[in-house]
């Protein structure tokens, strides 16, 4: 098994085009949620592309659990928070039980979850149909530096190889009779000897890591070669052009409409 | 470039690393041919791995200091060329094969192409190089698999093929057999040879000195920084220098030696370095000719010549049987309570892969314990049944007459005391002493108590002289005795040593051995998981080989019949002495 974040392993529309097209898309969809008027903007969007494009991407399932998952304690707790406490003299009220909440705090909760859910959901749509390397690689070959690629790359597979060099200096120091259960001082004792091999541990991979990425050419000047292809056909890049177009005009419509 | 040329040229070489005092190398001057296998010996810290980041450009682009004299490689003066510029004609495979891997790439496929990727090698080119060194490695069935999901040695193995796919025209590795069980290293050293034949320069730091006589075609030993011997390993390793530095001989050497001392031997004969050298050298004993090992690469014991032949004559019939040594003295069974007491136990992870299936032993004290099996055997999951880290998910294990289901493992940690592989997870202190106290202090020894299992750990580890060190100041290889001193001060009835040799030199192998032996005369019990076979043969009684998480063995190395030896050659291979008696 790969260690490759979000991105499923699946064969769908999504995971055909080029992650440049999609992160377009996602730039267009966030910016609607936000320009366009009604306030459930958001969410429709979310019912009527993300999900469609998730369904037709295989990838349905996970989207909405992620999504979920993630979102619905903040949009509850941004209901509750808004609803209960919003300021403003506006008196109308909506009785929940023995609650009243207020109308205006309730709208602004919804409009803001609206807009979460798109700006959570364009970004986890596309991790969830592009490798990473395919998404570094085509960020690389329209500029961004190799070395920010790297980062971004070794994050995603340090991290669980980090948790697994966690329980293993767990384990480490539990053999030799450290207590990780018990008391909060008893926890508190503990806190050195398990976080500081990890800490030493990582300084020495990095130091270590830096040469190896040396010795593989990393830094070696002149052409590099991708080994996966990454296709971007005459059509995605006019569907490209299409989509700034009708991100510019909803700036350009909104802006004028404030004015007016 | 050549061919006549040196590939590798030191002329002259000293480093000393920025801050500090004393230099890692002094006055190297060596050139490499190309094609040669040059091994590098010399105990820890004698400057093998200094050597090897020299050869490549991270001495001193990497770490810095003070070089002087020159390093050429491969037509390349190495000072005044950028890493970035020697990686098209040097490569280097590090001894931590865990940092080796990029972390850029997700499959083993893509890891291994990461190279030639960044050298800006043509795709269909890419695709060629990386199928070949998969298939070198005997690793084309793992290629989808994600490089952090391997094991050791198949990590080792990837960052081996991740070089070779740079088609470097020298090869430097750092301690390449460290994670690798036998089969491995055999492999390891066929692919060797076949890339030295094809053209590759091929220079390596090693321990394994046996490992070193097979595969070498050059030998040069290093002490505090110097070269004291170079030449072919028939006359470098069984030079007594090697011995009076502390590097030792391979066993076929110490085993003629042996002999020789009790008159089994001809004093004028060269000592063999190989198994093969030995066997031969037999045999011609046997037969009355002197010995002529045309098997060893080189050739030098053979030199001396046939009026070796009628010395020859005069030593009486000698057999290979009795010249192997006899494995270490039996002690009595041990006597009841068992310290630990495992019943059909099955362990089954969350992820559904079975690793125990019905394993059922009993450790008892003053044994001497090895734990052999391949990777994937269960060795690791059996031994986290032994102080309660992992519970049966099936059966019972009992520490000290305790249900580990029912106590803690900090309650089982008295009676059961575990080195893991990885020191690094474990050392975190200050200095060795604060290292060495934490595991007493944690079992509530008395404070004087406490010091006094310390200062007794640090004594057998030899350790007095770092007391007050951090543990990263030491080389790896004393950081290992640290880990193992730090187990030992907690003064359990069972210490557990997870591949306690590797990194070790002779003299730390030699240690550590003694220790186990008197720890066993203290009644007190030791049970080693390791790949050194011959380790474990000269130092343990007791063997126990795992095969797909069941026992496949469970026997006294002095007891080993036909079946047992067939069963640990097809599992794990044999110890050297085994195979000679078992050989013609």
């Amino acid at each position: 098994m790969q260690r490759t974040g979000l991105f499923l392993e699946r064969v769908g529309f999504l995971q055909r085009l080029n992650p440049l097209t999609k992160l377009t898309g996602a730039l267009l969809l966030i910016g609607a949620a936000f320009l366009l008027p009604t306030p459930l903007a958001g969410a429709a969007l979310l019912v009527l592309a993300l999900m469609p494009l998730a369904v037709a991407s295989a990838v349905l399932r996970s989207f909405v659990d992620v999504l979920l998952k993630t979102l619905l304690p903040v949009i509850l707790s941004l209901l509750l928070v808004q609803g209960l406490f919003f300021p403003g003299a506006d008196p109308a009220t909506i009785m929940l039980g023995p609650f009243a909440f207020r109308r205006a705090g309730l709208e602004f909760a919804l409009t803001t979850a609206s807009r979460l859910l798109i700006v959570a959901g364009a970004p986890l749509l596309i991790f969830q149909t592009t490798h990473p390397i395919i998404l570094v690689q085509a960020l690389t070959e329209r500029g961004m530096p190799r070395s920010i690629g790297y980062i971004l790359l070794v994050a995603l597979q340090l991290i669980p190889a980090m948790s697994e060099r966690a329980a293993g200096v767990a384990e480490a120091q539990r053999a030799r009779g450290l207590e990780t259960e018990g008391g909060l001082l008893q926890r508190a004792r503990g806190v050195l000897p398990l976080v500081s091999p990890l800490i030493v541990g990582a300084l020495v991979d990095a130091e270590e890591r830096a040469m190896a990425i040396e010795s593989r050419a990393f830094t070696a000047p002149g052409r590099k070669t991708w080994l996966h292809d990454v296709p971007d056909p005459p059509v995605e890049r006019s569907a490209r052009l299409v989509m700034w177009l009708a991100l510019g005009a909803l700036i350009v419509w909104r802006a004028a409409v404030a004015v007016v | 470039m050549p061919d006549s040329l040196p590939v590798v040229e030191l002329r002259d070489a000293t480093f000393t690393y920025a801050g500090a005092a004393e230099p890692a190398l002094r006055g190297v001057s060596l050139t490499v041919p190309p094609g040669q296998i040059c091994a590098v010996v010399g105990r820890a810290g004698a400057g093998k791995s200094t050597l090897c980041a020299l050869c490549t450009g991270f001495v001193p682009h990497f770490y810095h200091g003070q070089l002087n004299g020159a390093v050429i490689v491969n037509g390349q003066d190495v000072a005044a060329h950028p890493i970035a510029e020697l990686v098209r004609h040097v490569a280097l495979v590090g001894s931590n094969t865990f940092s080796q891997i990029s972390g850029a790439r997700f499959s083993v496929y893509d890891e291994v192409a990461f190279g030639p990727e960044n050298l800006g090698v043509p795709r269909h080119e890419i695709v060629e190089r990386v199928d070949w060194a998969l298939q070198a490695l005997k690793m084309s069935h793992l290629r989808d698999r994600s490089p952090y999901a391997l094991s050791g040695g198949q990590q080792q193995r990837l960052v081996i093929a991740a070089a070779l796919a740079m088609r470097p025209p020298v090869l430097v590795l750092d301690e390449p057999s460290v994670q690798l069980d036998p089969p491995g290293t055999e492999e390891l050293a066929a692919l060797l040879r076949a890339l030295s034949q094809q053209g590759m320069t091929i220079l390596f730091a090693e321990h394994r000195l046996e490992w070193v006589a097979e595969l070498a075609d050059r030998v040069i030993a290093l002490d505090h920084g110097a070269i004291i011997a170079d030449g072919v390993p028939a006359d470098v390793l069984a030079d007594p220098v090697l011995r009076r530095a502390g590097i030792g001989w391979p066993r076929p050497a110490l085993i003629a030696e042996r002999a020789r001392r009790e008159g089994r031997w001809p004093a004028e004969h060269p000592l063999p370095v190989t198994l093969a050298g030995l066997v031969e050298g037999l045999a011609a004993t046997r037969n009355g000719t002197h010995c002529e090992p045309g098997h060893q690469r080189n050739g030098g014991e053979g030199e001396q010549g046939s009026e070796e032949a009628s010395h020859s004559n005069q030593v009486s019939h000698t057999s290979l049987h009795t010249l192997a040594s006899t494995p270490p003295p039996a002690v009595p069974s041990p006597a009841p309570p068992p310290l630990v007491v495992l019943k059909q136990v099955y362990f089954i992870y969350p992820t559904g892969v079975e690793a125990l299936r019905g394993v059922s032993l009993t450790l008892g004290r003053g044994e001497r314990i090895a734990l052999l099996g391949r990777n994937g055997a269960g060795k690791s999951t059996l031994v986290r049944h032994l102080n309660g880290l992992l519970r049966p998910s099936q059966g019972t294990a009992l520490v000290a007459g305790n249900d580990t289901r029912k106590t803690t493992v900090a309650r089982c940690a008295r009676h059961v005391g575990i080195v893991f592989q990885d020191v690094r997870n474990q050392l975190f202190a200050r200095t060795v002493r604060d290292e060495v106290r934490f595991g007493p202090q944690n079992l509530g020894f008395p404070p004087d108590q406490v010091e006094a299992l310390v200062e007794r750990a640090v004594d057998a580890l030899d350790l007095r002289d770092a007391i007050a060190e951090h543990p990263y100041d030491l080389p790896p290889a004393r950081r290992r005795l640290v880990a193992i001193a730090a187990v030992l001060a907690m003064d359990t009835p069972l210490l557990v040593l997870d591949e306690p040799t590797a990194g070790l030199d002779g003299a730390g192998i030699e240690l550590l051995s003694r220790l186990i032996r008197e720890l066993s005369a203290q009644n007190r019990s030791v049970l080693v998981v390791s790949h050194d076979l011959d380790f474990c043969y000269e130092t343990l009684e007791r063997v126990i080989l795992l095969r797909e998480g069941r026992i496949a063995l469970d026997t006294r190395f002095d007891a080993l019949d036909a079946t047992a030896i067939t069963t640990l050659d097809n599992d794990v291979g044999l110890p050297i002495e085994v195979r000679l008696r078992h050989t013609g």
